[in-house]
């Protein structure tokens, strides 16, 4: 609020001076108030409640206000006419804190008053800042009133609190009766808004979250001024509508909070001796010795104190939020609703939808089906996959079936399937801060309750552990369209990512063992990934992988910091250790969203880069090391002997000379069960000589095809596959020592094919291994599926880039291209590869939306290739590939 | 007085601030910095693109010292940072003509 200059203290005449001959005087009125401010500061150190002390110290400033007035009036030989004095602000609410200011509102009856009473008003304020009250004063006349002063929203909002003081009451009840409420019901919108913006940029400043490890409780989300807010709002909206919007229960809640958070404030200025409201650690411990805003007297830890406050300040900024996101009221027939719900079965919504945005928010559709969990569930999944919050209002319903008994929630136990849906999506962080707030997190996940509102004083961290956790999940979704430059090299990353739900499900995990009495919260962390895995039934692969990545969640940010990451050893022994291409890019986003999360200026420019510069050296060491690392069986003992136990009656030998020779990453990215099934697959070699799987995946179908190696043989795969119209999006082409080759190709069903007809896929396997031993040719199939495809214009051009390399293998030669993708790709580029007589060794497939990104490991007649044959492979592709 | 400001790759500062913290050198000024001398940048090829790193991360130390402690924490600094390959960084001395402490207006080497 715009205020008149503080008076100074220093100069011109002193008070008493003015005053003297009053029966009260400055030197009797100073330690008089000083006395009973102490007297009230030790009451409040003896127990008395924080609204009591408030009390104490309201009516101390208003008896000194309306005795000051008074004695002024009487020296200055005046009445009070056309005068009156006004509390405003948390002062005209009686919620004045220790060293808070008093706004006081000079009311004048027009501006004749207003130049005669100028130094009676100047000699007030100067008195009572005399005798110890901060005061923050301003003058307006009635006429002043009437108009919105757009630049001062601050002071239109304190009016709101208005309280009488002293002085002309008959000017006051024109004001607030008549002045008052004809200006505020035009200003409404003006004053709606402002609330919004200003309310924004507060909370905005402080990261939009209430966990703060050192809150500010006034500032804050969650603090003092979430409640002020709201009050406001609830003034204007609910005045306007003439309803009341807050249940019962709530407001409890609500009064609970305020009660516990005006302790703290008491307490904080008392200590400091100012109004300073940073709850610091220090002031924490101090706080939870003396169990402050609980009142038992029992002494807690101070973690287990400040999970007190963040619970009401939660609370509080839950009800703000409400009222900013949602104007529209909820009738209180709710609960009749959800009740009737309860004792429905049916839970069918109208057209099989049970949500609809509104206002850019997520409304339940039919609010008493929300009492079964799959519908609940299933509204989190959507907010996950568009990135819609959930509305207040959802929220609200669904906080209410969970804190209501007689409305018993069905099908309470979450699948893993399920989870996976929201971990997996685009913005699982959306769906995610809902559940937290809602507890419905730590229902799915119960060992993330381990870390709610855990404080762990740090001198990085800014958030509490359960904040960190979940921020780390929003900086990745950000990075859908990065709000600054450090998120732009990691884009691709996030979108190409594999099995995210494993990476999300990681980041919610990854600091668990913060809340464990363990030594290295990683070990805890471990632990809790053990319960969470088995009560949610995630396959051995999918634990080993969260496993690793929750292990290993410090190395990269180790090694970025701590080693030379230009130096081709560190990148050789990191790489080493993360073993795949697929599983440094969930480790690298990992490690972007940790830095990022412990305070915003944490992942600095220069870190983001260094980070970027280790993945890229770690991918491109993986891309031209593919060839080197072969295996050598007899060295895998444990391997062989987990394959045997899969393989029935197979000998170690049988299962030695399969392996052998094969690039170690066939081990890095097939898990045993897999390597057990190509090894059946490769024993029936002898009787049926093309061997195929075929299976559905989440994002398509993965096709594995064993076979002895042949000329033109990848370019005859992938051959079929365009030809059945199917789009491949990756893939691996290995081959054994013995000759046995073993390609893998994850393809989109373009045309739904084998999606709606199962029965095909036996013909499509059929007609692969018809095409492999010759039976049927190529060309027919290919013919017009390609060229239909061929026609539509791609939406983004990507320009071929051909790179050979003779440094990197021993034996091969690395040719890597990067261009357009469309249907038939690889078989154009296998068949030029056919044609040209160059044999593919290793080949690494994969696409990065239009982008097809492809790895060869070639030799000719069992050589690297000469550079005349680089040079006319080059040609002959550009010329193709164009 | 003299201030040091050492260059000095980013993999060693850990080791660098440890040796000077066991000399009793608590106080330094850390700055993440790019840049390059006789060591040039290099590129690497990802995913079709280039990326040129031609200034590289260094991190900046940067201490004002009695000048008795000057020598030792110079020696600590070189076989600390010294990994004997191009690029270990650089050390510069300069002489300081006053320092003031802002709480107490302590000045001299006491300001220190």
């Amino acid at each position: 609020m715009t205020t008149a200059a503080r008076p100074s203290l220093t100069p011109g005449i002193p008070p008493e001076k003015n005053m003297q001959g009053s029966p009260t005087p400055l030197s009797v009125l100073g330690p008089q108030a000083e006395a009973e401010r102490q007297r009230i500061r030790q009451q409040f150190e003896a127990g008395t409640s924080a609204r009591e002390t408030l009390r104490a110290l309201c009516e101390l400033a208003d008896h000194n206000v309306q005795q000051i007035f008074g004695e002024l009036l009487r020296v200055h030989n005046r009445d009070a006419q056309g005068l009156c004095l006004l509390a405003l602000g948390g002062y005209g609410r009686r919620m004045l804190f220790p060293y808070s200011d008093l706004d006081i509102l000079f009311l004048l009856g027009n501006e004749r008053v207003e130049q005669e009473l100028r130094p009676l008003i100047s000699e007030f304020s100067r008195t009572l800042w005399d005798i110890g009250f901060r005061v923050s004063s301003a003058g307006r006349t009635l006429e002043e009133c009437k108009r919105i002063e757009e630049d001062n929203a601050e002071f239109h909002l304190a009016l709101l609190d208005r309280r009488f003081l002293a002085g002309d009451a008959a000017l006051f009840e024109k004001l607030d009766a008549k002045v008052l409420p004809a200006s505020e019901k035009q200003a409404r919108p003006f004053l709606l808004a402002q609330i919004h913006l200003l309310t924004r940029e507060r909370l905005t400043r402080f990261g939009n979250t209430i966990f703060h490890l050192e809150p500010n409780v006034k500032e804050s989300p969650g603090g003092m001024r979430d409640y002020q807010a709201t009050i406001w709002l609830r003034q204007i909206v609910e005045e306007k509508r003439g309803i009341r919007n807050v249940t019962a229960a709530e407001e409890e809640l609500s009064a609970a909070a305020v009660d516990f958070l005006s302790a703290i404030r008491c307490f904080l200025h008392y200590s400091n001796a100012r109004n300073d409201n940073t709850l610091t650690y220090e002031l924490q411990a101090a706080a939870a010795e003396r169990a402050l805003g609980i009142g038992d007297g029992v002494a807690r830890a101070p973690a287990e104190w400040m999970r007190q406050y963040f619970r009401h300040a939660r609370t509080l900024n839950r009800q703000l939020l409400r009222y900013l996101e949602q104007k529209a009221p909820v009738p209180l027939s709710l609960r009749q609703r959800l009740f009737n719900a309860a004792r429905s079965a049916k839970s069918e919504p109208a057209g099989g939808r049970y949500s609809s945005v509104r206002d850019g928010l997520l409304e339940a559709v039919d609010l008493p089906s929300l009492s079964d969990r799959a519908i609940t569930y299933s509204l989190f999944a959507e907010a996950a996959r568009t990135g819609t919050p959930l509305s207040r209002e959802a929220e609200r319903s669904i906080g209410y079936i969970l804190t209501h008994p007689e409305l018993p929630p069905k099908n309470t136990q979450i699948s893993w399937a399920t989870l996976r849906e929201i971990l997996g999506s685009d913005y699982p962080g959306v769906a995610l801060r809902s559940m937290q707030r809602l507890g419905l997190l730590t229902e799915v996940l119960p060992e993330f309750a381990m870390i709610d509102s855990l404080v762990v004083r740090d001198f990085y961290h800014r958030y509490t552990v359960d904040e960190h956790s979940l921020r780390t999940i929003e900086h990745l979704q950000e990075l859908a369209a990065p709000p600054d430059e450090r998120g732009a090299h990691f884009v691709p990353l996030w979108k190409t990512a594999e099995r995210r739900d494993l990476l999300i499900l990681t980041l919610l995990l990854h600091d668990v063992g913060k809340g464990m009495p363990v030594e290295n919260h990683v070990t805890g962390s471990l632990a809790a990934l053990d319960s969470a895995a088995k009560r949610l039934q995630l396959s051995p692969e999918e634990k080993e992988e969260v496993h690793f990545l929750i292990e290993h969640h410090l190395d990269m940010s180790a090694t970025v910091q701590r080693r030379d990451i230009f130096d081709p050893a560190t990148v050789s022994a990191f790489a080493q250790s993360v073993t795949t291409l697929e599983r440094l890019q969930r480790l690298c986003l990992l490690t972007y969203a940790d830095i990022h999360s412990v305070n915003p200026e944490a992942l600095t420019p220069w870190k983001a880069e260094m980070l970027w510069q280790l993945f890229v050296a770690t991918s491109n060491h993986f891309s031209r090391t593919l060839d080197r690392d072969r295996l050598h069986a007899p060295d895998e003992g444990s391997l062989l002997q987990r394959v045997k136990a899969k393989a029935g009656d197979a000998t170690i030998e049988e299962i030695e000379r399969f392996l052998e020779g094969f690039p170690r990453r066939y081990l890095a990215v097939h898990s045993a069960a897999e390597i057990a099934a190509h090894f059946e697959l490769y024993r029936k070699l002898g009787t049926v000589p093309v061997q195929t799987e075929l299976l559905a995946t989440r994002h398509g179908f993965s096709l594995t095809v064993l076979t002895a190696d042949r000329p033109a043989l990848f370019a005859t795969i992938s051959g079929v596959l365009a030809g059945w119209g199917m789009n491949i999006n990756k893939a691996d082409a290995f081959a054994n020592a013995a000759g046995v080759i073993l390609d893998t190709f994850h393809f989109a069903d373009l045309h739904h094919t084998l999606e709606l007809n199962p029965s095909e896929a036996e013909r499509f396997r059929k007609s692969l291994a018809d095409v492999l031993n010759g039976k049927a040719p190529l060309e027919p199939l290919l013919k017009s599926r390609v060229s239909a495809s061929r026609a539509r214009a791609p939406k983004v051009t990507v320009e071929t880039r051909i790179n050979f390399d003779d440094a990197s293998s021993a034996h091969s030669t690395l040719m890597e291209i990067v261009t357009q993708d469309h249907p038939g790709l690889l078989h154009e580029i296998g068949s030029a590869l056919a044609r040209l007589e160059c044999n593919i060794e290793v080949a690494l497939i994969d696409t990065e939306g239009h982008k097809a990104i492809d790895v060869f490991y070639l030799t000719g007649q069992g050589k690297k290739l000469t550079t005349q044959k680089q040079e006319l492979l080059r040609e002959v592709l550009q010329g193709t590939l164009v | 007085m003299m201030k040091i400001e050492a260059i000095i790759q980013p993999s060693r500062f850990e080791s660098v601030k440890d040796a000077l913290r066991e000399i009793g050198i608590e106080g330094m000024t850390v700055t993440e910095v790019r840049g390059h001398g006789r060591q040039k940048g290099h590129t690497e090829v990802y995913r079709g693109r280039e990326y040129t790193v031609d200034l590289l991360p260094k991190i900046k130390l940067e201490m004002v010292l009695p000048d008795a402690l000057v020598n030792r924490a110079v020696d600590t600094i070189l076989k600390t940072a010294k990994t004997g390959k191009i690029g270990d960084g650089k050390i510069f001395l300069s002489r300081v003509e006053e320092a003031i402490r802002i709480r107490n207006e302590e000045r001299g080497e006491n300001a220190l």
